[in-house]
């Protein structure tokens, strides 16, 4: 609210799905027909309509939505906890009974779609306003060692005490008597409340755990927002005096949902919010609701639905074959999943693993030569298998390809002082026409790359590195998975043994390896599992 | 003079704002009628005529650069205020038209929620409007036009509050409030009181038993004395 005037004209955002899904469910609940049934509310003298139980609205949902029972109950806690339903004997919790429990819908006013993010001035209107209702019961709590002189006049705060229970109340009280003052309403700047927060804030003389947490925001607020605290306060005084114009069954009706929707946006110390969301996710101001559709209007829509022609859309059933295929190809080599050999080097504090998987090693892990084949990026991204790729390419007159692809990335990820001079020595090695490693580009990059030449910047040569790299996976690189040099670099490569499991009673640490699934009999990836010794068995040397 | 002035009007523009507030705190609800939207007309153009009122008279000093630091200092007090109160309008007047477009009140397949709020709002309009009572005239299809004129009504209000900021420059946060925390206690006399008993009730149960233990003392001293009584003229006669 107080955020300032929303920007006119701006672009709506689509406000977040799942609530106006929820809303839909809530007004077809709303239907005479075939909506929830509706009971009665009985007070002491008043009876507010429209209180429905727990129980009905999961019949109504499962019979709705035909489904289970768990399912409608979850469903339901969500109506609840985002605050289109509250429940009005235990306000603060916030679940769905499915019993006899009686709820009440939230007014659209204060649902989640039209009244986010909650402003800073609104709660703190409505602190001020519970301050006035309860006339200063938001301090009650407060552990007695502290003196905070309560404004409040002697009389009716002894009026409005419940009968004194507990032993914090009474001395409580005392302090109030103490200090009977009867200030103007202006001018008094040291303020009681105005000024504490060191002192208040942890305390020192009591445990932060009895500090009532609306009271706690209550100051932060005052510190927060001090300027507009006048406004606070005439706001707060109007809108109770406002509220006494209604009957009393409405205005109990209009304090609950308040509160109820304080409670979801503001929720108490130790409640999870629901209203945590990840850090992608933009803030959806309330929804910019036009109705005289102008002529900008739809010259936005127009855009905007050319832009969504535009995107590149992949089907959902080849996203996920594609990720099923990622996650069995995969799964073997991850070391979470599958177990890491020779043995965690978290778990048993021996770092072989690690050395064995550096980055440039003479000789690879089986699962390493093996990553080789999934994909040509596999293998250009390690510096082993980049190193044999060279060698294989050496052996077939093409190795010119693989540096010059190799130059580019300097080019792209270097300095940008050696930007000019490392095009030059590119060109003259492997463009320049009779240059010593001609590379192979077609005529129409060539092209291109010549011209950029002029005005060397880092991407000039994007084009021709993206053409040698589709020419080396296309045509190289199936030609290396399939030759010996590959075959021997399998063959040679070595696995690792799991380390045994020593069961030493006299050692400090038990040394187990983590479980290597990898080494079960149902395993696929053909590790020999006859060396190490199973799990399974406790029984140290084999 | 013309502080007073201003604050008189300033307080009635609180006045009609939180009115307002609570008028469109209904929209939607079952107690939304044809009545409420009327009301709720009535209201804002009130407060928008108001505020204009106010705008008008606080600019002048504003501006005036010759004017005396604590003269200033008040002007600017009521000006963050007038301010504040008007954002507050043009927000909720935003609220009132996402939900008088989603509520319409004669759309069949359309229910309205069912809030538990029944019964007229005219109190509250009467109040913001100063006004005893409130005569509602409205015709068949009030609802469908006044969105159209609250939309109009909404980016006026905008414009002023553009224009305001542009033409008067009062930095906020330099503002130092008259009241502190808790202010609102001090004269509660009148809102505080009455209406606590009333509010409570739904939460906890103690000043139901309060009351009904209060009500159980007092029928127990009365039957107690007409007992002792009784037993007095039993005894005397």
């Amino acid at each position: 609210m107080a955020a300032g005037p929303a920007p006119l004209g701006g672009h709506p955002r689509a406000q977040r799905p799942h609530l106006s899904k929820m809303e839909r469910v809530v007004v077809s609940m709303q239907d005479p027909d075939q909506g929830v049934k509706m009971r009665s509310q009985r007070l002491l003298v008043t009876v507010i309509p429209h209180a429905v139980t727990g129980n009905d609205v999961v019949e109504w949902l499962i019979q709705k939505y035909c489904i289970a029972e768990d399912e409608a109950l979850h469903l339901g806690t969500l109506l609840v906890q985002h605050g289109y339903l509250y429940p009005l004997r235990d306000p603060r919790r916030l679940l769905l009974r499915p019993d006899e429990t009686p709820y009440r819908f939230q007014t659209p006013y204060f649902w989640m779609s039209t009244l986010w993010p909650a402003a800073e001035l609104d709660y703190a209107i409505y602190l001020a306003k519970k301050n006035i209702r309860k006339q200063g019961a938001l301090v009650d709590h407060e552990k007695v060692g502290y003196h905070h002189p309560s404004p409040a006049t002697p009389a009716e705060s002894s009026q409005r005490n419940p009968s004194p229970t507990s032993g914090a109340h009474s001395p409580g009280s005392r302090l109030i008597q103490m200090h009977k003052h009867t200030h103007p309403i202006e001018g008094v700047s040291e303020g009681r409340w105005g000024v504490h927060p060191p002192e208040l804030g942890v305390g020192k003389s009591f445990p932060l755990e009895t500090l009532n947490h609306p009271q706690a925001h209550y100051d932060q607020l005052h510190r927060k927002i001090n300027h507009t605290w006048d406004l606070v306060v005439m706001q707060a005084r109007e809108q109770l005096r406002a509220a006494k114009q209604r009957r009393k069954g409405d205005r109990l009706v209009i304090a609950c949902q308040e509160q109820t929707y304080w409670l979801v946006n503001r929720p108490p110390p130790g409640v999870p919010s629901v209203l945590e969301q990840g850090p992608e996710r933009g803030s959806c101001t309330a929804r910019q609701v036009q109705m005289t559709k102008t002529v900008d209007f739809y010259k936005r829509e127009i855009e905007c639905c050319r832009k969504a022609l535009g995107r590149t859309r992949v089907k959902s059933s080849v996203c996920l074959e594609a990720y099923l295929k990622f996650s069995s190809q995969r799964g073997p080599h991850d070391p979470l999943l599958s177990g890491c050999l020779p043995s965690n080097p978290w778990v048993t504090d021996n770092d072989t693993y690690w050395a064995m998987n550096a980055p440039s090693v003479a000789v690879p892990t089986k699962l390493r030569v093996e990553q080789w084949a999934f994909s040509f990026r596999e293998l250009l991204e390690d510096p082993v298998g980049r190193a044999h790729f060279m060698d294989f390419l050496q052996t077939e007159f093409s190795a010119e390809n693989l540096s010059f692809w190799e130059a580019c990335e300097e080019l792209r990820h270097g300095g940008q002082a050696q930007v000019p001079a490392l095009v030059d020595a590119v060109y003259q090695q492997f463009l320049a026409p009779g240059a010593a490693r001609w590379v192979n580009i077609d005529s129409r990059t060539m092209e291109r790359t010549l011209e950029g030449l002029g005005r060397p910047h880092r991407h000039v040569l994007d084009d021709a590195q993206l053409h040698i790299y589709m020419l080396m996976k296309k045509d190289s690189y199936p030609r290396f998975l399939k030759s010996d040099l590959y075959k021997d670099l399998l063959a040679e490569a070595v696995v690792p043994l799991e380390m045994k499991r020593r069961v030493f009673p006299f050692m400090w640490k038990p040394r187990h390896s983590s479980p290597s699934l990898a080494l079960l009999p149902t395993s696929t990836s053909g590790e020999p599992e006859a060396a190490a010794g199973s799990p399974g068995d406790g029984d140290g040397e084999t | 003079m013309a502080k007073e002035e201003c604050k008189a009007l300033l307080d009635a523009l609180n006045k009609a704002t939180a009115c307002y507030h609570h008028l469109v705190l209904t929209i939607g609800g079952s107690a939304d009628s044809q009545n409420l939207r009327e009301e709720l007309q009535k209201t804002r153009q009130k407060a928008q005529e108001l505020a204009v009122a106010i705008r008008a008279r606080l600019t002048p000093p504003l501006r005036d650069r010759g004017l005396g630091a604590e003269e200033r200092a008040e002007f600017e007090r009521l000006w963050v205020a007038f301010s504040g109160c008007l954002e507050l309008l043009e927000a909720d007047m935003r609220r009132a038209l996402a939900l008088g477009t989603e509520f319409p009140l004669h759309a069949p397949r359309r229910p309205l929620v069912r809030t538990g709020v029944e019964g007229g709002a005219s109190g509250v309009a009467a109040r913001a409007l100063s006004a005893r009572s409130l005569r509602h005239e409205a015709e068949r299809d009030f609802d469908v036009e006044d969105l159209h004129q609250l939309e109009r009504e909404i980016l006026k209000v905008g414009e002023m509050i553009q224009d305001m900021e542009m033409k008067v420059n009062v930095p906020r946060w330099t503002v130092q409030a008259r009241q502190t925390a808790g202010a609102e206690l001090l004269s509660s006399a009148s809102a505080g009181v009455s209406s606590v008993g009333g509010v409570s009730v739904q939460q906890r149960t103690g000043p139901c038993d309060l009351s009904k233990a209060l009500a159980a003392t007092i029928f127990s001293a009365v039957l107690l004395a007409a007992v002792a009584l009784a037993v007095c003229v039993a005894k005397l006669s």
